[in-house]
């Protein structure tokens, strides 16, 4: 168990600063999960890291997609290692040994209490901006030169003088005291500092990485991000099902049907005992999916299928083509493999040019030729491509047929707007027929839209 | 109740359970924490199975309510047993009828009888579903809501209160509250996101197919009559298998088949024509099968 000197109120601080990481990565844990987590680990022992971290994880975690998260945020905190001998809170109880090494300084219990408890709250007090832009050194210069800080008295307030002085005067410094005593607060203060200010920012650090990759332009991801985000895209999408899925439930029922419930309450002579309500229809549009997978956007079309293939529940059909210069339907490629398989024989295949470059005109007339099966007028048409054509016949025709067949024509583009209608770019052609041509730069530019496609 | 976590493994054990540390440790705090548990995790993991053995573990009674769209309160609560009611009008007809006898006008019979009411909808005439069976049970009970994620976001809601106070609120009865609380597990195959208040009134447990050293020992349990070689391999060959990229992956289930099988074949070793002769008792996909056939020298030992 753990040892006597970290006391119980230490401990639960612990669990409050890893909740406030978990929240910090973007995991939800309310008041009633928190208080569970307490009440649970009353019933265990810390000394088995299983136990340990199933009991953190079953009362917090209540979203298997935030599972990863969560195993990430306990290795970061508790430390990687098995179950440490005697405890398993690794970095409390290193740091309380640490802090012991300066009962050698001649502090007191006391005074060591009162130190563990001024960094705390020094820490507690400082702004994010501090944590990522000062240093560890930095940030111990403040905490000694905190006036609450500074006006310890005794031992403590000796010893921290000391170590200020000793500072500010270089390593050299004069000030006549045993130099290793000072060196040694310093270093057991830097290290309290550097492992606190460590431990504070490991949820921000997963979070912002997560923003920094699904806000990045998806043509300047390298290509061990897009490893990354091939993981993200599968959690995040989850996430975005689950919540557009929650939303139509709660829609699923319209106002009150007067007829009905007039009708069905003749019996009790017309007095409405039991109300009715519309079924609204849950709207579950058809999707068509048209990809240019040509060098300039095919990483976009990536992410797009991705997606859209995570998301496939949601829809009552849907159905996706790849084209360079040749229109071709990869629908059933995803019905036999999971996506990102799909994906690499798609773009392995070679099937999707014909002469050279992109050629939109071509394609959309071979889609109205051989798919017009598939444009209904509940069907939403989503084009990904940045209208590229080199300098070839638009096929304007088919493509104001398909806009005419459906309900919704999207163009998402990936190319700048101002650069929209440069060189061989024919992006206005398009987007006078189309019920909205965007720009999308990121993943979550691409997310956005789908989320959209629900409301509206 | 058990006593430890490692009595729970050991316990479920006895029951031909294999189950993690994980799983284990939540089973026990839900039980120490009166709390149910909503159980997610792939196809034949065994989650239902959890529930069953737990229950014959601790010679708890079993009540399994599986839930569809469109399950509602009369099969999952109660029902007025309506034939009973009218059966009994019937025989009380002259009882009725004399006590009337003295009511001038319709209205007063009318409210005569409506303070007899109560006797028509006493608990002679209730008939208890799954959860106030479980209620009412004097008798330590598992109830096991198989498959909440095919019911609607409704019931749901009404399941809300039961799983915080283990009460129900019946109009013309009043409130029960249950003697024992029963002890709760709910299972998902997450067809549908549960709402965040039902999340909060339960530990959650994501089970993910086992370990290699698990699902060795489940085969080992389940299948005696396969040698310990051929477990190895056949467990080892299963993993590989997952790893692809399937349309379905092989569950606990279809392991436990193919071990059979290849019992009864007398095979001692998994050779890789056999294995290609009997994928089709762990994959349901043609395509999956080419697969794995196309990968047959990273899958299979021999
Ligand atoms: N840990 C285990 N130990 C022993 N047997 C197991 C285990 N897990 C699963 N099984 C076996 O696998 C079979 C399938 O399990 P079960 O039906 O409980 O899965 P499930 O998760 O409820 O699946 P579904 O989501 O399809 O309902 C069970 O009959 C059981 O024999
Ligand atoms: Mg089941």
């Amino acid at each position: 168990m753990i040892s006597a000197y970290v006391s119980h109120k230490k401990i639960n601080k612990k669990f409050y600063d890893f909740i406030d990481i978990l929240k910090d990565a973007g995991v939800p844990v309310s008041t009633a999960e928190t208080l569970d987590l307490f009440t649970a680990l009353g019933h265990v022992g810390f000394d088995d890291r299983h136990v340990f971290r199933q009991t953190l994880r079953t009362s917090l975690v209540k979203d298997y997609t935030d599972i990863p998260v969560f195993d990430r945020c306990f290795d970061a905190f508790f430390g990687k290692k098995g179950p440490a001998k005697g405890s398993d809170l690794p970095s409390a109880v290193a740091g309380a040994m640490e802090m012991e090494s300066l009962r050698d300084e001649g502090l007191s219990e006391q005074d060591l209490d009162s130190l563990t408890a001024l960094l705390d709250d020094f820490i507690e007090s400082l702004d994010d901006a501090i944590f990522f832009e000062r240093t560890y050194q930095e940030i111990l210069t403040l905490f000694l030169e905190d006036p609450v800080v500074a006006s310890s008295s005794g031992a403590l307030g000796m010893i921290i003088f000391n170590t200020r002085s000793r500072g500010q005067h270089g390593p050299m410094g004069d000030s006549g005291q045993r130099p290793d005593e000072t060196i040694n607060l310093n270093q057991v203060m830097l290290r309290q500092i550097s492992r606190r200010v460590d431990e504070r920012k490991i949820g921000t650090q997963i979070k912002d990485r997560e923003q920094y990759l699904l806000n990045k332009f998806i043509y300047q991801l390298k290509p061990d991000e897009v490893k990354e985000m091939k993981e993200l895209v599968r959690r995040f999408g989850q996430k975005l099902k689950n919540r557009i899925s929650l939303r139509k439930k709660r829609v699923k029922h319209g106002g009150i049907d007067v007829k009905r419930t007039i009708r069905k309450n003749l019996q009790f002579g017309g007095t409405p005992f039991k109300i009715y309500h519309k079924d609204r229809k849950i709207d579950r549009p058809q999707l068509v999916v048209l990809c240019d997978i040509s060098g300039s956007v095919n990483q976009y079309s990536r992410f797009m299928l991705l997606l859209t293939y995570t998301l496939q529940s949601l829809f009552s059909k849907v159905r996706t083509f790849a084209f360079i210069s040749n229109m071709v339907e990869i629908t059933p490629l995803f019905m036999e493999m999971n996506p990102d398989t799909a994906l690499n024989s798609i773009f392995g295949d070679t099937d999707f040019t014909y002469g050279w470059g992109s050629n939109y005109g071509r394609c959309f007339n071979m889609f109205v030729r051989e798919y017009s099966d598939s444009l209904t007028s509940k069907t939403t048409v989503l084009v990904l491509g940045d209208a590229r054509n080199n300098n070839q016949d638009p096929g304007l025709e088919s493509f104001i047929k398909i806009t005419e067949r459906t309900r919704n024509v999207f163009w998402l583009n990936p190319e700048k707007r101002h650069l929209w209608d440069w060189n061989d770019s024919i992006a206005s052609i398009y987007r006078e027929q189309c019920t909205e041509m965007r720009e999308v730069n990121s993943f979550i530019d691409l997310s956005e839209f789908i989320d959209k496609l629900f409301t509206r | 109740m058990f006593q430890s976590v490692d009595q729970a493994i050991a316990s479920l054990e006895k029951e031909k359970y294999i189950c993690s540390k994980e799983i284990a440790t939540t089973v026990y705090l839900a039980m120490k924490m009166e709390k149910p548990i909503l159980v997610e995790g792939p196809a034949g993991v065994g989650k239902t199975e959890l529930g069953k053995v737990i229950a014959s573990s601790l010679g708890m009674d079993l009540l399994r309510l599986q839930c569809y769209e469109g399950l509602d309160e009369a099969k999952a609560l109660y029902e007025w047993e309506y034939a009973k009611q009218l059966l009994y009008t019937q025989i009380l007809k002259d009882m009725l009828g004399s006590m009337l006898s003295n009511e001038k006008t319709l209205a007063d019979a009318v409210k005569k009888l409506s303070g007899e009411e109560d006797v028509f909808f006493s608990d002679k005439f209730l008939l208890p579903r799954p959860i106030l069976m479980s209620i009412m049970s004097k008798k330590p009970t598992l109830l096991l809501i198989d498959e909440i994620d095919k019911s609607d976001s409704e019931f749901e809601a009404f399941l809300l209160e039961f799983l915080s106070d283990f009460q129900v609120s019946i109009p013309e009865i009043g409130t029960v509250r249950a003697a024992i609380k029963p002890f709760v597990l709910l299972t998902s195959n997450n067809a549908r996101e549960m709402s965040d208040a039902l999340k909060r009134r339960c530990l959650h447990l994501y089970i993910d197919y086992p370990s290699q050293e698990l699902e060795e020992k489940i085969v080992t349990l389940k299948v005696p009559e396969c040698s310990s070689h051929l477990v190895r391999e056949l467990v080892k060959s299963v993993h590989a298998i997952r790893a692809l990229q399937l349309k379905k992956e092989p569950s606990i289930s279809e392991t436990l088949d193919w071990a059979k099988a290849l019992a009864i074949l007398g095979r001692d070793v998994l050779d890789a024509e056999t294995a290609m002769d009997t994928l089709n008792l762990i994959l349901k996909y043609e395509k999956d099968i080419e697969l794995v056939k196309k990968n047959a020298g990273k899958v299979f030992v021999h």
